[in-house]
């Protein structure tokens, strides 16, 4: 007979480990270990089967895997913490003495970070071991990226000391530098989170999400320490990006930092970029993790073109040297490489062969997308994510309000260069006499609120983002100040077959009977509704002739459809009635109307409207069939699977059933959306 | 006795061992060892009696392990004392009895020393005896030497309580300590007069004594008063004694004169100074600096920590922190306006908890940028986000990206396994009550039918006209009615209670009608032969069944030969060639399964125990097997050899039916539990496949057997199921069953449904009898 074997030395007994026996093992403090966990990034486990697992009667509810916490028995910030343990006791014991001076030495090795921001150990080898390679770095920059940008907008508190603050903002701001000078920025989306960023570094998607300029809402449930943890260690990997980064486009990490023009609010332009002699490093070859081997080509043209490109805007006059002064050293002429580093194209030479997809180019560089245009931020638009977007996509010449604060181009609004201005206010209504005579008395640098400089082209900020997104200069019209502006969509949606899309036309994605189930469905409603429809319909039309009278009337409104039609028609139309208004107004009577002229045909020549309902009739009896039919196969076919399967597949139609009533629902509002507004233009 | 031998085998023990090994000197030593016993034991009667009596114990404990040890010297002694008693040795016998006198003595010393009392008997003052025990006298060294002799002992009490008697209490013996004598009154006023120095007045509990103080306590106490030191002698300022003083000492303790050194500066400490005053002027050491200046000058070292990157495959168990889902449309600040929420959803968001919601946050629209609020919960996130990652048990999940659609097994369209039954087309209507078996013949014309009635009819199954009818059973259901296999004759058995009928209905041409009778006649010579079989003891054997004419009204119908048999039959069930066929009666205890020989009209009885009900028997189409089957199990027996070849287990509880594909290599089994199970033969004796879709027990199942790849069953819940099962000959490929048609015609009455079914031998026909209809 073989040995008897033991219970709990081998398998899930062995392999998983409860946290408080973890704890116990490394003989740390709860806190310390919790440090640990997080910095050596060591999550619980899920074991396959949890009371084999644990050891105890009790249900344990957080285990760990045994080697990830034997690999921390050897961590020298385990010492650290050891360390810092003695000293802790060795000052209390001081002042348990009433020997202050005895404490106060001590107290003067003690690290204290919650007050200098500094600490005694660093976490540089951490680094070094989660991150094996610059891309496992980057790819886990998303969460370090959102986190630091949050706490870079934070205000100082006793366990956010200032200093953390500032060097998260700084490690941003640099950040953020790279990504300008190397135009790795690809797409930005204004969420009602705050804004949303990706860049694409190395062919590695880094998503990110920076808050909206506000005081940030901090409520008690919120443990700072844990936060404080990740961003120690956040700060710490950014940083060796960062370095990393800068060194490989040729510049000094860390950039020179100007602290006056930092204080005077100057964000992105208190940083001085160098070159640091030497030139970008050259990659000569990827090294991953073995995931994406073979570099993307189209990455890799897109990488170089970049560089080309970084190498020809150093060359450019010292214009933009206001804000940034890119001195690079090697002034080699790499245009001759150029053409030599794009892909070639392949031509089959004979038919026969198999047609090999290769990247295509899009027309225009989306790194060059406002290069040759200068704007200017008016007061009320936010600078920081505006500047940040518009250099990255190739903008040199921002200027902005002065209250905006230091580094813009220039501070006047009425500059000749500036091409385009960024307005988010409601345009306001200024009677042309007074217009007349304040344009007297006006200083250089003011401009009479509500006139416009001519020339240049007015957009609300939503023209940056959606241009971004869409690698492409948007019509500006549709986004001049007060105009109703088009949705703005998500560029991080994956187009999938049968979800809902919002850019596409409505008929498109539709099945090929939902229509005629919408109507039928609404042909039932209407039946019911035609009676008391009838009886309303005089008391709408009066409350709409009321409602335009009084819109007739308010003349300094500030409706935003009024505006617009305003600054296209000129000034002809003041206080009249625009097309565009009635049609709003007319939205709401003309169901009604409609109803009523269906009534009035109805009476007239019902066959005509009988034979339309046979046919729809006939189809509908045709799916119903079809529909049961496939019914009855899918019942065949499930009554042949054995169980387990039966379950998958019920989840899963389940599941598709979901997202589709979720498809299904936004195209009947968008039907109804569109139906009403067709309805209006008709009436 | 133990005792003294003990003490003996002590004594041999410690003697020297040579003494022992000579044996013949060993009487001599014997007595000389006895003696010295004797004087032992007189030496130590004195004192060491109690002891020995005291240590009896333990020694008799010990003898057992003290017997181990000198096992070989006292039984040999012993036996031969014995020994010397039968030979007569007078030296040595006397010796013996010597030796055993003197024990005997020795013992009863002791005997009489433990006898004698140690009290003596004293009439009481009731006359009684009274037992005076003597003093208890403590030797010299007694743990009760140094106690007190006249201690009362009368405890914690009050003395008071023994005003009344002459004596205060008891002494340690019991004896009454008598009161001290009190003089007279007027001595004790006297007495009190004349208050000698320490009078207290008070009297000693101790002693009952008058209480007075010594000249030394007074002493003590006038010091007390007075303030004083209580102890006499006692100095509390001692004059100092000058121990170490600075008393110069008018002689050095040495003579050595003054080192040098004590006057030179030290060259140590000078070497210690230049080597500092050598590091400040190097620069090593600085000059004091407030520490908040160095802190502020050092900042963070930056290097590339990737200089010498190496590729590390990660662990198989690290499962990376999977990263924050993208912004959808419907979180733009400025969505399309389907993603708007409608009143009702928005009333719906508001109104669930915060952790049942969907989606944390409500699609909301704002015209400008500049009306976008700061989100609320933005740090909560974050922070969520944050202890999800550190805290959160990280599990890999596969999740099953694809089609649904592929999950399903392909089966073939339905088209493709037409032809199969799918309406009504026939009713057969004519029966009272359920019919309770039909069958086709086997050139599918006819059908044939039996129900609770006790007719059988038959029917033309094209134009459902009813072709000729029989009442048999005259209070009895007709169980079933089953053809004969084989063209060349029509004969229909049917089952009504006991009875068996063989019918030849006169619906065919004469010559074939004929043909049957003839068939039928044939074996009624043999009939005779085969009932004469005797028992062991001589007596006539009950025949098993008595195969005998029906009678004139019934012959004229058509029914030619009636079997009767001791218990109801239910099951009949035909031989391929027509010979033989078997019937079931379940109730009955020995003979449940009958095989007829239709030639011989033999009625024989192949298994004489069952291992449970037989429910039903087939026989195999091609080879010479036999299926029965039990309630839990079918077995399948040779005839030819006549053993138990296999036996399948369904798993059902309790088998109804069940049929074996044509093919011989495939059975379908019906159960009252609901299930269809298909059993592959050659696979395995457990199903292929099972088959729950009915709501009800299933009554029949029935392969078809004219070509067509269809089975169908009949259940309870009034609906016939058919099923397509194709069997292939290639052995590696199982059967398709693909469930073809559900087919509802019949009522439920009484909680049954489809009684049973029957295929076309052609065609893909079915006929099923029910309450009182029958459907192709």
């Amino acid at each position: 007979m073989a040995r008897i074997k033991k219970k709990g030395v081998t398998g899930q007994a062995k392999n998983f480990i409860t946290r408080t026996q973890a704890v116990r093992k490394l003989q740390i403090s709860l806190p310390d270990f919790r440090k640990l966990c997080i910095w050596k990034g060591i999550y619980p486990r899920e074991p396959r089967n949890k009371k084999k697992a644990s050891k105890s009667s009790s249900a344990s509810t957080t285990f760990y895997y045994t080697k990830d916490i034997q690999y921390l028995l050897h961590e020298p910030l385990l010492q650290k913490f050891r360390e810092q343990k003695a000293l802790e006791k060795k000052i209390a014991k001081a002042l348990g003495r009433g020997d202050g001076h005895d404490a106060q030495r001590l107290e003067r090795n003690a690290s204290r970070p919650e007050k200098t921001g500094k600490t005694k150990y660093t976490l540089d080898h951490v680094i070094r071991e989660r991150y094996p390679t610059f891309i496992d770095a980057l790819r886990d920059l998303d969460d370090c990226l959102s986190m630091l940008f949050l706490f870079a907008n934070l205000p100082s508190t006793p366990t956010v000391p200032a200093k953390m603050i500032a060097r998260c903002e700084r490690l941003c701001l640099e950040f953020e530098h790279y990504l300008i000078v190397s135009h790795s920025l690809r797409k930005s989306f204004l969420s009602i989170k705050g804004i949303y960023y990706q860049a694409t570094i190395q062919g590695q998607d880094i998503l990110w999400l920076v808050p909206y300029r506000f005081n940030q809402r901090v409520t008690g449930d919120v443990d700072f320490r844990i936060m404080g943890t990740f961003v120690e260690f956040y700060q710490t990997l950014l940083g060796f990006v960062n370095f990393r980064l800068y060194t490989s486009v040729g510049l000094v990490y860390p950039p020179k930092f100007d602290k006056a023009r930092d204080d005077l609010g100057a964000e992105l332009g208190a940083f001085s970029l160098e070159g640091n002699g030497v030139g970008a490093i050259e990659q000569p070859k990827q090294i991953t993790n073995g995931e994406n081997k073979a570099p993307d080509p189209k990455l890799q043209a897109e990488i170089d073109k970049l560089m080309s490109q970084l190498n020809n805007v150093e060359k450019e006059p010292e214009e933009e040297s206001a804000t940034k002064q890119i001195t690079d050293g090697d002034d080699e002429g790499e245009d001759e490489e150029m053409p030599t580093d794009t892909i070639d194209k392949f031509e089959p030479a004979a038919p026969g062969g198999d047609i090999l997809l290769q990247p295509s180019y899009s027309a225009t560089d989306p790194s060059t997308l406002f290069a040759n245009f200068t704007f200017f931020l008016s007061r009320e638009t936010p600078r920081q994510p505006l500047e940040f977007i518009l250099r990255a996509f190739g903008c040199k010449r921002i200027a902005w309000d002065a209250v905006l604060g230091e580094g813009a181009y220039t501070h006047n609004e009425l500059d000749p260069s500036i091409t385009h201005q960024i307005v988010d206010r409601p345009p306001i209504q200024v009677d042309p006499d007074n217009e007349a005579t304040t344009e007297d008395n006006q200083t250089a640098q003011k401009l009479q609120p509500g006139s416009r400089v001519p020339g240049r082209i007015y957009v609300q900020p939503q023209w940056i983002w959606d241009c971004v997104n869409d690698e492409e200069l948007k019509r500006p019209d549709l986004y001049a100040p007060g105009a109703q502006l088009p949705p703005h969509l998500s560029p991080f949606v994956k187009k999938v077959r049968g979800q809902y899309d919002p850019s596409a036309p409505l008929n498109e994605q539709e099945r090929e009977d939902e229509e005629l189930e919408v109507d039928s469905e609404e042909e039932e409603e209407e039946d019911v509704e035609e009676d008391d429809m009838a009886v309303q319909k005089p008391k709408l039309l009066t409350n709409a002739e009321i409602d335009e009278t009084a819109e007739g009337m308010d003349i300094a409104g500030s409706d935003d459809d009024e505006d617009e039609e305003d600054a296209s028609e000129g000034e002809g139309s003041f206080g009249g009635f625009s097309d565009a208004e009635d049609e709003e107004e007319d939205e709401a009577t003309s169901a009604a109307l409609q109803r009523q002229r269906e009534l009035e045909a109805e009476l007239t020549g019902a066959q005509v409207e009988e034979k339309v309902i046979d046919a729809k009739a006939n189809a509908k009896k045709k799916a119903a069939k079809k529909a049961k039919e496939e019914d009855e196969e899918l019942e065949r076919a499930k009554m042949m699977m054995s169980r387990k399967k039966r379950k998958i597949l019920e989840k899963m139609v389940y599941s598709n059933k979901k997202k589709d009533a979720e498809a299904e629902g936004l195209r009947s509002k968008r039907r109804k959306i569109e139906k009403g507004g067709k309805g209006a233009a008709r009436a | 006795m133990a005792p003294s031998t003990l003490d003996r085998k002590r004594k041999a023990v410690t003697r020297d061992v040579p003494e022992h090994s000579d044996i013949e000197s060993e009487a001599e030593f014997g007595d000389g060892l006895l003696e010295g016993i004797l004087s032992q034991s007189e030496d130590s009667e004195g004192d060491s009696g109690d002891e020995e009596e005291d240590s009896e114990d333990e020694e008799a404990e010990e003898l057992d392990e003290l017997e181990a040890l000198d096992s070989d010297e006292i039984p040999s002694e012993n036996g031969e004392a014995e020994a010397d008693g039968l030979n007569g040795d007078s030296v040595n016998s006397k010796s013996a009895q010597d030796m055993v006198k003197s024990i005997l003595g020795d013992q009863q010393t002791l005997e009489d020393e433990q006898d004698i009392p140690n009290y003596t008997v004293v009439a009481d003052a009731n006359g009684g005896e009274r037992y005076v025990y003597e003093e208890i006298n403590p030797v010299y060294d007694s743990d009760d030497s140094d106690a007190a002799v006249a201690e009362n002992t009368i405890g914690n009490i009050p003395l008071s309580f023994y005003d009344s008697y002459p004596h205060i209490g008891y002494d340690i013996n019991g004896k009454k300590i008598l009161r001290p004598a009190k003089g007279e009154a007027l001595d004790a006023l006297l007495d009190s007069i004349d208050i000698p120095k320490g009078w207290t007045g008070l009297t000693d509990p101790a002693t009952g004594k008058p209480l007075n103080l010594s000249q030394d306590e007074l002493e003590i106490l006038r010091r007390i008063q007075t303030n004083e030191l209580p102890e006499d002698g006692y100095d509390p300022y001692p004059a100092t004694v000058e121990y170490f003083t600075g008393i110069e000492e008018k002689m050095p303790l040495s003579a050595a004169p003054e080192p040098k050194r004590r006057f030179l500066p030290s060259k140590h400490e000078a070497k210690r100074v230049m080597k500092i005053v050598r590091a400040i002027r190097e620069g090593r050491i600085m000059p004091y600096r407030p520490p908040e200046e160095q802190k502020e000058e050092d900042e963070e070292v930056h290097y590339d920590i990737w200089q010498d990157e190496q590729p590390r495959p990660d662990h198989v168990m690290n499962i990376p922190a999977p990263k924050m889902a993208p912004p959808g449309y419907d979180m733009s600040y400025n969505p399309p306006p389907e993603y708007l929420p409608t009143k009702a959803e928005k009333q719906a968001w508001e109104s669930t908890d915060a952790e049942d919601r969907e989606k944390e946050y409500l699609p909301t629209s704002y015209d400008s940028l500049r009306k976008v609020p700061g989100y609320e919960k933005f740090i909560n996130e974050r922070f969520e986000r944050s202890l999800d990652l550190y805290l959160a048990p990280r599990v890999r999940k596969n999740r099953l990206n694809i089609d649904p659609a592929s999950l399903l097994p392909k089966l073939p369209r339905p088209e493709e396994l037409k032809p199969f039954p799918t309406v009504c087309s026939t009713l057969f209507r004519g029966h009272e009550g359920r019919v309770r078996s039909l069958a086709i013949d086997p050139s599918g014309v006819w059908l044939a039918s039996g129900g609770d009635d006790g007719t059988v009819r038959v029917w033309e199954l094209l134009t459902g006209r009813q072709l000729w009818s029989a009442k048999i059973g005259d209070d009895e259901a007709v169980n079933v009615v089953r053809w004969r296999p084989g063209r060349d004759a029509v004969i229909l058995s049917a089952g009504a209670g006991e009875d068996i009928y063989l019918l030849a209905p006169p619906i065919v041409d004469p010559e074939t009608d004929a043909a049957s009778r003839e068939i039928l006649d044939h074996g009624f010579g043999h009939a005779t032969n085969a009932t004469q079989t005797l028992t062991a003891n001589g007596a006539r054997k009950e025949p098993v069944a008595k195969w005998t004419r029906p009678g004139t009204r019934l012959e004229d119908e058509g029914v030619l030969i009636k079997i009767t048999v001791r218990t109801t039959v239910k099951v009949i069930s035909w031989h391929r060639r027509g010979d033989f066929f078997s019937t079931v009666s379940p109730t009955a205890q020995r003979s449940a399964v009958a095989i007829h020989t239709l030639s011989k009209h033999l009625t024989q009885i192949p298994f004489r125990r069952l291992p449970g009900i037989a429910q039903t028997v087939q026989f195999h189409p091609s080879r010479p097997l036999f299926f029965v089957a039990t309630q839990r199990t079918i077995r399948s027996y040779d005839l030819q050899k006549q053993e138990l070849v296999k036996i399948i287990q369904p798993g059902a509880r309790w088998i109804s039916s069940f049929d074996i594909h044509p093919g011989g290599d495939n059975l379908i089994v019906g159960s009252y539990d609901r299930r269809l199970l298909w059993h592959d033969l050659d696979l395995s004796t457990r199903p292929y496949k099972t088959m729950r879709f009915h709501n009800k027990a299933i009554r029949a199942v029935k392969y078809h057997k004219g070509g067509f790849p269809l089975f169908a069953d009949a259940s309870d819940d009034g609906s016939l199921q058919i099923f397509h099962g194709k069997v292939v000959s290639d052995l590696m490929e199982n059967a398709t069953i693909v469930p073809v048609k559900v087919l509802k015609g019949h009522k439920v009455k009484s909680a049954l449904g489809v009684m049973d079914i029957d295929w076309h031998p052609k065609e893909p026909w079915c006929v099923s009898a029910g309450a009182d209809e029958r459907e192709t």
